[in-house]
């Protein structure tokens, strides 16, 4: 089968090869999945550009890719979940990367019916950036009322992480930049907030939680807007000690200023790493259904042209997720 | 059953002969909430008879996406009569709505049955044409009613329905958007 491959770390336009592998066999607890849609993630482009070298060493080539939609064709013996020609969509875990392909073997509690009223493009867009989302959200204890800030409001996990906050009922702040502001507006949020000509701390006050999908600086600023005991949930700061131990680094420690500006607000911080999980896609799958969440799609590309597909998405000029079509 | 032999006296006489053979091919059960009875693109050898819950015929389309055909309720029928009576693959997927009890029969038996039995032409021909005057008023109704109309007559047809299925199926079946759907009722709910 066809699958498209990093074969070496480095520039996206020379590392990246559709070539010819053998098709996945499945065990027990898997399905095999004939993709018929695929999207592409920031972690693919780190992947290919070597960044995650030490934290994910990969066998080279590697099949790219954890996010897909597609149709049951084989199961596992001891799955009872799925029937073969179940439309489904997943992020697969961690050891079975590699959906941009023909097919691929995915464990079956990783994955979940699709939403009916989607197409594959528009459900393959949804997982990884929709788990993200909602386990964030829900480590953080949102609820009914709560001010939630979410940073860069038109990307990936920020557009569905306003859809969310606002099925819970919150009420959402996001940053965005002024050609996407009165999109972003469409999808909820309360307040968008133009980064290019307004300065969120001056605009968001005493938020029970910042979800930080950006780190560096945003991340310490989130302890300036944030209220007295509340929390800040990162997928993009530093690791805090419980989930780097996680990792095996169980000497790490949080960097002074930043435990300094925890303790001043009696506030929580925590690094949430999202975890493959069908039934949390399955949660998802009945509020898309509901149209509570809808997916944003930037652009999507034909299989030939999935080298294309990484380029824009390293160009940062996608709104919406990017997404390839295999079928 | 008793619903179902009740349901065909009503139409034609039975005999004991045909009432004892429908029975031995009938097989009555409960089906859970999800379940697919159907499934498009396999083959079709079983009929169904809904005694209570709901199921729904759908088709999906090549991007994948679901579009609900036929509601099927109590003292209905519900398959994929193109791919029974074309000898084809299904072109329709049936799923369960609800935990629903149903009577299921294999086609080959059921249509053997009319064979044997002639008597039961009469009210297999009725069930048939039911059928085709319900898609024919539905294709009718498609081209020339206002959404709202279409959601009366659904109304009217599936009564107590909507309150068992997602918004999405009875939408999919109106043809419409589920925002145009949340409209419609709100300016039923203001008259």
């Amino acid at each position: 089968m066809r699958a498209i491959q990093t074969i070496k770390y480095g520039e996206l336009k020379d590392s990246i090869a559709i070539n010819e592998v053998s098709k996945p066999s499945i065990l027990s607890e898997d399905v095999l999945i004939e993709v018929k849609a695929a999207a592409i993630n920031p972690i693919d482009k780190s992947i290919v550009l070597g960044n995650l070298q030490s934290l994910l060493p990969l066998p080279l080539p590697s099949t790219l890719a954890y996010d897909v939609s597609g149709v049951v064709v084989e199961k596992g013996t001891s799955v009872n979940t799925f029937e073969v020609g179940d439309l489904v969509y997943s992020r697969v875990p961690q050891e079975q990367m590699g959906t941009l392909a023909e097919y691929v073997a995915v464990k079956s509690n990783a994955v979940s019916k699709k939403p009916g009223n989607l197409s594959f493009e528009e459900a393959a867009s949804i997982p990884l950036a929709g788990l993200t989302a909602l386990q964030t959200l829900e480590y953080s204890g949102i609820k009914e009322n709560d001010k939630v800030l979410i940073h860069a409001g038109s990307g990936g996990v920020g557009s569905l992480a306003i859809q969310y906050a606002k099925v819970k009922g919150a009420y959402v702040y996001t940053t965005t930049s002024t050609d996407n502001v009165s999109w972003v507006k469409e999808l909820g949020a309360d307040r968008v907030i133009d980064y290019k000509t307004e300065d969120y701390k001056s605009i968001v006050k005493d938020a029970d939680i910042v979800f930080d999908t950006l780190g560096q600086h945003y991340t310490s600023e989130a302890f300036e807007v944030i209220k007295l005991g509340g929390i800040v949930v990162s997928i993009a700061g530093v690791l805090d000690e419980e989930t780097a131990k996680m990792f095996g680094v169980p000497d790490y420690n949080l960097p002074e200023e930043l435990t300094k500006l925890i303790r001043t607000k009696e506030a929580r911080y925590k690094y949430v790493f999202m975890h493959p999980n069908g039934a949390h896609l399955n949660e998802i799958k009945l509020l898309v259904e509901d149209e509570r969440i809808k997916p944003i799609i930037d652009k999507i590309y034909s299989f030939a042209d999935s080298i294309d597909a990484f380029m824009h998405l390293d160009s940062g000029r996608a709104k919406g997720k990017v997404v390839i079509n295999l079928s | 059953m008793k619903e179902l032999i009740k349901k065909i006296k009503d139409s034609i006489p039975l005999s004991k002969e045909a009432e004892e053979y429908l029975f031995s091919i009938s097989n009555e059960r409960t089906v859970p909430k999800g379940s697919v009875l159907i499934r498009q693109g396999r083959p079709v050898d079983m009929v169904f008879f809904v005694t209570d819950g709901c199921l729904r015929s759908f088709f999906i389309d090549r991007h994948g996406k679901e579009h609900t055909l036929h509601f099927a309720i109590r003292n209905n029928w519900i398959s994929d009569y193109i791919a029974i009576h074309s000898n084809e693959s299904a072109t329709l997927t049936v799923e369960c709505l609800t935990e629903s009890s149903i009577i299921e029969f294999d086609t080959e038996k059921i249509y053997g049955m009319l064979t044997m039995f002639p008597e039961l032409e009469p009210f297999q021909r009725a069930n048939l044409e039911r059928l085709f005057i319900s898609l024919q008023k539905r294709i009718i109704n498609q081209l020339h009613l206002s959404a709202a109309e279409r959601y009366d007559l659904f109304l009217e047809e599936y009564p107590d329905v909507e309150q068992h299925i997602p918004n999405y199926h009875i939408a999919s079946y109106l043809g419409i958007t589920q925002e145009s759907l949340s409209r419609i009722r709100a300016n039923k709910s203001r008259t």
